[in-house]
């Protein structure tokens, strides 16, 4: 692999850990949500981490495309 | 391994290197994304769990003679199964009121304190208004659980807990 290919996987794979840490919160606030009978913020959770982790697919997308 | 498998590549360059095996940068930005997928599907799952389960608010039922317990004072029972601790207090305005006794935190069970008139948790210090639940200090977000009870003639009963 070329060293552009690894920097671009590296800054990639930096930027999926961090929608990896608020999709931990989002999971930590539905458990909340779960313990408070509250059925609406989990399903707020939930479509936010889905969207979260669309992200990461695309970009894991990106980086196979290079 | 049959030669057929064998890329074409590798068998114009037979040469390995140390370290060739290792996970690349690639593979470990695609762990991350299946991660990712697993935590929205838990996510999702939490969601689905709590909107459909069953919730137990129990049923109208006798509690105890209210003259068995003094203005000011305190009742443990359990409501709505033998499983939840509640609490019922009497204020000194002679109103009745009953609360889950788990604390909304931790759950860890809380005391009502008659000088304050406060629900007390004693593992993170949060307190609670005796009179209605809500939160006054400490880290519990959510108010207690109320539980719904009536005077009929001499005897409390438990109405049902709120949702």
């Amino acid at each position: 692999m070329r060293r552009g290919q690894r920097t671009v996987a590296s800054a990639v794979g930096v930027y999926v850990i961090v929608l990896l840490s608020l999709q931990i919160f989002l999971l930590t606030v539905a458990l909340d949500a779960l313990q408070g009978d509250d059925p609406g913020l989990a399903w707020v959770t939930a479509a936010l981490s889905v969207v979260l982790a669309g992200g990461s697919i695309l970009f894991y997308r990106y980086v196979r495309a290079r | 391994m049959n030669t057929s498998d064998v890329p074409g590549w590798r068998r114009d360059f037979p040469f390995t290197a140390e370290g060739e095996d290792d996970v690349t940068r690639r593979e470990f930005v695609r762990y991350l994304v299946l991660a990712s997928g697993g935590f929205a599907a838990a996510n999702a799952a939490i969601a689905a769990w709590s909107s459909l389960r069953p919730i137990n608010h129990g049923r109208a039922r006798r509690i105890v003679e209210l003259e068995r317990i003094p203005a000011g004072g305190a009742y443990l029972f359990r409501y709505p199964t033998k499983d939840d601790p509640a609490i019922l207090v009497r204020l000194r305005d002679d109103r009745v009121v009953a609360f889950s006794q788990k604390c909304t935190h931790l759950g860890c069970v809380v005391y009502y304190s008659a000088d304050e008139q406060r629900m007390i948790c004693p593992c993170h210090e949060g307190v609670f208004d005796g009179r209605t639940g809500r939160v006054l200090e400490g880290p519990p977000q959510r108010p207690l659980g109320k539980i719904e009870v009536e005077v009929r003639g001499s005897t409390v009963w438990a109405l049902g807990a709120e949702a």
